[in-house]
């Protein structure tokens, strides 16, 4: 898979874009709104190279997004790892309150690289190089720094040599919290939900070219409601 | 002007049955405990069959209002009525309380609202995991349907579903699968052809199907497969 070497897919340019909800698929949230992605078209064309490509959605499992990947004949896992994040958090909060306090009246309230590491013994434990996509979506921009970066070289790890993460990044704190769906090949469906996590930072893109260093490239595309959406190659 | 015929007000009924209070606690259980030993049953269904001795063919046509009390009905006789009223086509069922560790197999529906360990296989019938199941078990059986909390990899020859409140940690390999909004699932997905199986968990399936985002409707399809390497 080299899309450097590859002509790209028509029609590919015209900007991201919020739009009108769908009626057709917006049955439950009345306050979804679907979104044109570039990106999504971008990492497709990525997978459609490889036959049975895995690919690894890191959003709560739908059954549109399932569907969608299992008609084209790809393998779909799906991991909601801020869900499993909060999860953790909150039965490390449950470990502090029951932990004895020491003997300078503190308890041993681990740091966020030490915490990033205990999560990650039990999160994304997978084979490397098993997917050759992810779908992180904007999970990125609701961890702290060293909990990002901790995450983004586990998921260099698992992914095939020329898979593709998706990644998504606000230019300003999001005004809710939303979950993300497919709807088709250029659109996804953005779910509002109650916030798993506080929005915790804006990555700046120099920041964003950080976290992703070890990828061999990367491609930004810039929507019109300030929603970057970066594809990056391993 | 009309009138309401005096013989239909609602309140002439009252009067006419002065047994109607001693009618009501114990005719429901008589009609439920009927067909509890079944052949087919697993776990619960014995245990709480035993101690009850041939179940005495309590007067169980209860159209006749006027009740003969039955003296054997009593205390014991609740286990039997928790395992038989969840459907119709009564399932075996493991009830909330119970534990179970070990392979389970056979040919009844199963219906899960305590906790199971090790393996379930049931091929040619349904698993439910009800809202309060919790299972730690690979789980094969025609159709699966998950309200529960499962840790353990799925495998359907007709269906799964996921509910909405359901909670899995394990593959699926399923020729369809209905996913609710709100399930939980780590793990991955993957088609097999209905009715057969996969045992190289490496078919691809194209697939055909007009899936409704939101709700539980069996969606995917598979149509053909064909083999290839991971």
């Amino acid at each position: 898979m080299n899309w450097l070497a590859r002509s790209r897919p028509s029609g590919t340019a015209t900007a991201a874009a919020p739009t009108k909800p769908n009626s057709a698929v917006s049955s439950d949230a009345s306050s979804a709104k679907s979104r044109t992605s570039n990106g999504l078209k971008e990492f497709l064309w990525l997978m459609s190279d490889v036959s049975h490509a895995r690919v690894l959605d890191l959003g709560p499992v739908w059954q549109a997004t399932v569907n969608f990947f299992l008609e084209k004949g790809y393998r779909i896992s799906t991991d909601d790892l801020l869900g499993t994040w909060k999860e953790f958090v909150a039965a490390e909060e449950d470990r502090l309150r029951a932990a004895p306090v020491t003997e300078d009246g503190f308890t041993a309230r681990l740091s966020a690289a030490a915490l990033a590491d205990k999560f990650l013994e039990t999160a994304l434990k997978y084979t490397e190089e098993s997917f050759h996509g992810v779908l992180a979506w904007d999970l990125m921009d609701y961890f702290e720094a060293p909990v990002s970066a901790r995450i983004m070289n586990r998921l260099y790890d698992i992914l095939h040599p020329g898979g593709a993460v998706l990644a998504l990044f606000h230019s300003r704190a999001p005004e809710r919290f939303y979950r993300y769906r497919i709807v088709d090949t250029q659109t996804v469906e953005l779910v509002p939900a109650s916030a798993l996590a506080a929005h915790a930072r804006v990555f700046q893109n120099r920041e964003i070219l950080d976290l992703f260093q070890k990828f061999r490239s990367s491609k930004t595309f810039v929507g019109r409601d300030q929603v970057r959406e970066g594809l990056f190659l391993k | 002007m009309w009138r309401k015929p005096t013989n239909a007000k609602p309140s002439s009924q009252a009067p006419s049955t002065p047994e109607r209070s001693t009618e009501i606690p114990v005719a429901p259980k008589a009609v439920a405990t009927p067909e509890a030993p079944k052949p087919g049953a697993i776990s619960e269904p014995k245990l709480a069959v035993s101690p009850v001795p041939a179940a005495p063919p309590v007067p169980a046509v209860p159209p006749t209002p006027a009740y003969t009390p039955t003296p054997a009905v009593p205390v014991r006789a609740e286990p039997v009525t928790k395992v038989v009223t969840h459907d119709t086509a009564s399932p075996s069922s493991i009830g909330m309380g119970l534990k179970i560790r070990g392979e389970l197999s056979g040919s009844s529906d199963l219906y899960i609202e305590g906790e199971a360990q090790g393996k379930i296989v049931l091929i040619n019938s349904r698993v439910t995991v009800g809202a309060r199941g919790r299972v730690q078990a690979d789980i094969e059986a025609r159709e699966i349907v998950i309200e529960g909390s499962v840790q353990g990899n799925l495998k359907a020859h007709e269906n799964i579903r996921l509910a909405s409140s359901s909670n899995v940690q394990g593959s699926v390999l399923t020729p369809r699968i209905g996913i609710d909004d709100g399930a939980k699932l780590r793990g991955k997905v993957e088609m097999t052809r209905a009715g057969g199986s996969n045992a190289g968990g490496s078919n691809t399936v194209q697939s055909s199907s007009n899936a409704n985002k939101s709700t539980n409707t069996a969606n995917v399809k598979a149509v053909a497969t064909t083999a290839k390497g991971e």
